[in-house]
């Protein structure tokens, strides 16, 4: 072909500099799209702590897809279900084309949200595991969801709560700690050690957790522990509708504690089981247990 | 000869009966007794060693009698299926959040699992009205994959909580045990052990073979069915008791027979004795070592009962019982 | 005494019998046994040797026929009444069995409530086994491990001992060592034996041969009555030349070749 270059020759310099604001303009686009783009339509969640959060956040109509075990709201129990936490369906996930998968730390299967991205599929991980680190935790999500405002106020409402205690709490330094034994599952006795929420919220309120020497999460405690090192409140935490009537024989069994003796046995729901936006109410009813 | 090392047992078995009492996890000395103390030793310890020690006795009878009306050196109340069954009722009693009988609802299931599947395998065990070691064992170990099978299935569609729960059961757990248990838990064991006493000189003849049992005077059918409705009222007690704990019921048998003979007249008395110091001591273990969390009593006879095992194979006269 | 007074220690009228699904039939089989007998059972394999033996101890119940023992019907005797008359050794002896020689022979005494007069050493002197008694049953040899069984039914003070095929398997020593042993008890403790067998030779060695072919008794009575050419073909199927010569017999056959 031809080229006359003379006429041409400035129209190129004219079209290279057109192409370069072009391709600027596609990259700041491409960039600033997935940050700043639409926020997610079509989520599933993977936990049953991120599926109460997000209907906190009211966003609960994006949702497309829990687990079996999301049973909190009772709404929640109406969305399609994809499989249990450590074992949902890869299939069930995408059939339902979502475009956000939500996961935790704390009982996904890290390979399940690899997998999901080597498909392409956006993720978001849940990382906080303990109360302290929730807040921001909250922002990031309202950030990622589009609704910040609404997580701002969860965040702030988390935050005046913990703040609060922590000034009550230096005011009560003075005090000897009490000793709070908190019973997940009375036969064979299960109680939360060290690394859990519940461990959180009881520090939180000055208290001592009998059980925080223990190495796992949930561990199996001995009854002589128990005995040799008595705790002065034992709180049940509720894990079937009737743990009254489950717990007579436990309680029977450590009537020598002074906590059973003395009926300083405190019934709670389960709160404080997931790191979600119930974990205020569950510090309150933990606190209300000591008044 | 023989009475210096029966005499050896019975004191090796008191022995083990007063440390595990005494020793773990913390010792408690019968003469530095404070009121903390006292309680700990009467409501949670001594409790907890009888049934330990009751349950390793069912166990290590259970396999002394199962080796020899099936004429396998490998049988053990694990193998028919009775304790499989067992914990698949239990598992399912577990994770239903079942609980109409409060505390004792798990063993009480268990118990109803294990006749069940006792029973079961016996019917399957049975042709022309008597009991088959072939089809017997067969059917057991049939069986045991079956209820395996839908275990395994259970605990894999449930939450994690109820999984963990329905494994520190399956696994040995005995922390829960308590006096209301132990009368149960005697009767039935007991009456189990007077009936393979009982039966032990037919016991003795099964072994050689039906013909011979038959030629000596004895009906080979009804002495296996009487000694398996031995053996499934003694698992079935002990699975209740503590849910499943292996090893006991294989190795006590080749362990106690090495020391007193097959003559099922000492064997049984003997491996009821060393079965029941066994699980005294691995039960002993299971609570000290890993203060203040428990780990089940299974893990522990598997841990020691596994190289054993190893080690006995070893050697050269294994298949004989 | 005249034999018509004799009882019998067992007798068997018209005894039929057939395992389910096989065809393996035993006919109206009619014979008695008396004290002092030494019988052969000689037959082909799977001609009902075994099963007539079985029947014979009450192992199997007859389809139709009876069995007398003492006169009394075998089926009506208790358990442990028949075992302190009849013993009956198996064929297959389990080499994986855990006991000692002396634990096994001591099972004899079971179906006594009262301990009878021999006592385990007399019976383990008399099959020569003395010696091993503390040693187990699977470190013997095939022929030691049936003397144990055979000690043990001394000590069940049985009259009538019926053997399957003991020889199998021996040693041609153990053999006749074996045979020796019973015509020995035959003569000092009263014992009867019947006993199963398929070698022709062997069975010269007895008083009164039983030839069985597909659950029928095709001859019973002496040897040398019993073991002719024209016999032996129908019951092996076989040519088998018959001398005697002073008194003894000697069988040959044809090289076919």
């Amino acid at each position: 072909m031809t080229l006359n270059h003379g006429s041409f020759a400035h129209t190129d310099e004219h079209c290279i500099e057109m192409k370069k604001c072009l391709v600027i303009i596609c990259f700041i686009i491409g960039i600033a799209i997935p940050a700043f783009g639409e926020p997610a339509k079509r989520i599933v969640s993977l936990a049953p702590n991120i599926t109460e959060i997000l209907y906190a956040l009211n966003v609960e109509d994006r949702i497309v897809g829990v687990t079996n075990f999301c049973d909190f709201p009772e709404a929640a129990k109406t969305k399609p279900r994809i499989g249990g936490m450590s074992n949902p369906s890869l299939e069930a996930v995408l059939s339902l084309k979502p475009d956000l998968v939500m996961v935790t730390t704390d009982g996904n299967a890290r390979q399940f949200e690899e997998r999901l991205r080597s498909l392409k599929m956006k993720t978001y991980v849940f990382r906080a595991r303990h109360i302290a680190d929730f807040p921001s935790e909250l922002r990031s999500m309202g950030s990622l969801l589009g609704v910040s405002k609404k997580a701002e106020i969860l965040a702030r409402e988390l935050e005046t709560a913990l703040a609060k205690r922590k000034s009550e709490l230096s005011r009560e330094q003075s005090m000897i700690q009490k000793k709070i034994l908190f019973v997940i599952w009375p036969d064979p006795l299960i109680v939360a050690g060290s690394n859990t929420v519940i461990n959180d919220a009881i520090t939180m309120l000055g208290y001592e957790n009998s059980a925080h020497r223990a190495t796992s999460a949930y561990p199996k405690y001995s009854l002589e522990a128990v005995l040799q090192e008595p705790p002065d409140m034992i709180v049940i935490g509720k894990g079937h509708p009737d743990m009254k009537k489950l717990s007579e024989g436990i309680l029977q069994r450590l009537s020598f504690v002074p906590a059973a003796k003395n009926g300083a046995v405190c019934y709670v729901s389960d709160n404080l089981y997931r790191l979600g936006p119930r974990v205020i109410n569950g510090i309150e009813e933990l606190e209300a247990c000591f008044k | 000869m023989f009475q210096i090392k029966i005499l050896f047992l019975i004191f090796f078995s008191i022995a083990a009966f007063l440390c595990a009492l005494f020793f773990g996890p913390k010792i408690i000395l019968p003469w530095t007794l404070g009121d903390i103390e006292k309680e700990i030793l009467l409501s949670i310890r001594l409790p907890r060693v009888i049934v330990a020690f009751l349950m390793g006795t069912a166990l290590g009878v259970s396999g002394a009698v199962l080796q020899g009306i099936l004429r396998n050196p490998l049988a053990d109340p694990y193998v028919l299926g009775i304790s499989s069954g067992a914990s698949l009722v239990a598992a399912l009693g577990i994770l239903g959040g079942v609980t109409f009988l409060g505390n004792s609802t798990i063993p009480v299931l268990a118990f109803l699992g294990a006749m069940m599947s006792g029973g079961l395998v016996g019917m399957m065990g049975m042709r022309k009205g008597g009991l088959w070691p072939e089809r017997l064992l067969l059917a057991g170990v049939g069986l045991s994959f079956l209820f395996s099978a839908l275990l395994m299935l259970l605990l894999s569609i449930s939450n994690d909580e109820g999984l963990r729960r329905a494994l520190l059961w399956i696994f040995g757990d005995l922390s829960m045990s308590d006096w209301d248990r132990i009368p149960y838990g005697l009767i039935f064991i007991l009456s189990g052990l007077a009936l393979a006493m009982s039966r032990a000189k037919a016991l003795n003849v099964l072994i050689l073979g039906d013909e011979l049992a038959h030629s000596l005077g004895f009906s080979p059918k009804r002495e296996r069915l009487l000694l398996f409705i031995s053996v499934g009222l003694m698992t079935a007690a002990a699975v209740s008791l503590g849910g499943m704990i292996g090893f006991i019921g294989l190795l006590m048998p080749h362990i106690m027979r090495f020391f007193f003979g097959a003559d099922s007249r000492l064997l049984i008395p003997a491996s009821a004795l060393g079965g029941g110091s066994l699980l005294c001591i691995a039960d002993l273990l299971s609570r000290s070592v890993l203060l203040p969390q428990e780990i089940p009593a299974g893990v522990v006879t598997a841990i020691i009962g596994a190289p054993y095992f190893l080690y006995v194979l070893r050697r050269k006269d294994v298949l004989s019982m | 005494m005249s034999s018509a007074c004799k009882q019998h220690i067992l007798e068997l009228n018209k005894v039929c019998f057939s395992y389910e699904n096989s065809q393996r039939f035993i006919h109206d089989l009619t014979f008695s046994i008396d004290e002092g007998d030494c019988i052969g059972l000689l037959g082909a394999n799977g001609s009902g040797k075994s099963t007539i033996l079985k029947l014979a101890s009450g192992i199997l119940k007859p389809t139709s026929g009876n069995l007398l023992l003492w006169e009394q019907d075998l089926c009506a005797v208790n358990n442990k009444n028949r075992a302190k008359l009849i013993s009956y050794l198996p064929q297959m002896l389990d080499f994986t069995i855990p006991f000692t020689v002396r634990e096994v022979v001591g099972m004899g005494r079971y179906p006594y409530e009262i301990l009878p007069a021999m006592t385990v050493e007399d019976a383990l002197n008399r099959v020569g086994l003395l010696d091993k008694a503390s040693a187990r049953l699977s470190d013997l040899s095939g022929g030691e491990r049936r003397r144990t069984f055979i000690a043990m039914t001394l000590l069940q003070g049985a009259g009538l001992l019926l053997l399957d095929e003991p020889l199998a398997n021996l040693d041609i020593k153990y053999q006749i060592d074996l045979i020796n042993l019973l015509k020995h008890l035959k003569i000092t403790a009263g014992i009867s034996v019947v006993m199963a067998l398929h070698d022709i030779n062997m069975a010269l060695q007895f008083e009164k041969v039983m030839l069985i072919r597909e659950g029928k008794i095709i001859g019973i009575g002496k040897p040398e009555d019993v073991l002719t050419e024209a016999m032996l073909k129908q019951a092996f199927d076989v040519e088998i030349n018959v001398q005697k010569n002073q008194n003894r017999i000697y069988f040959s056959y044809e090289d076919t070749v």
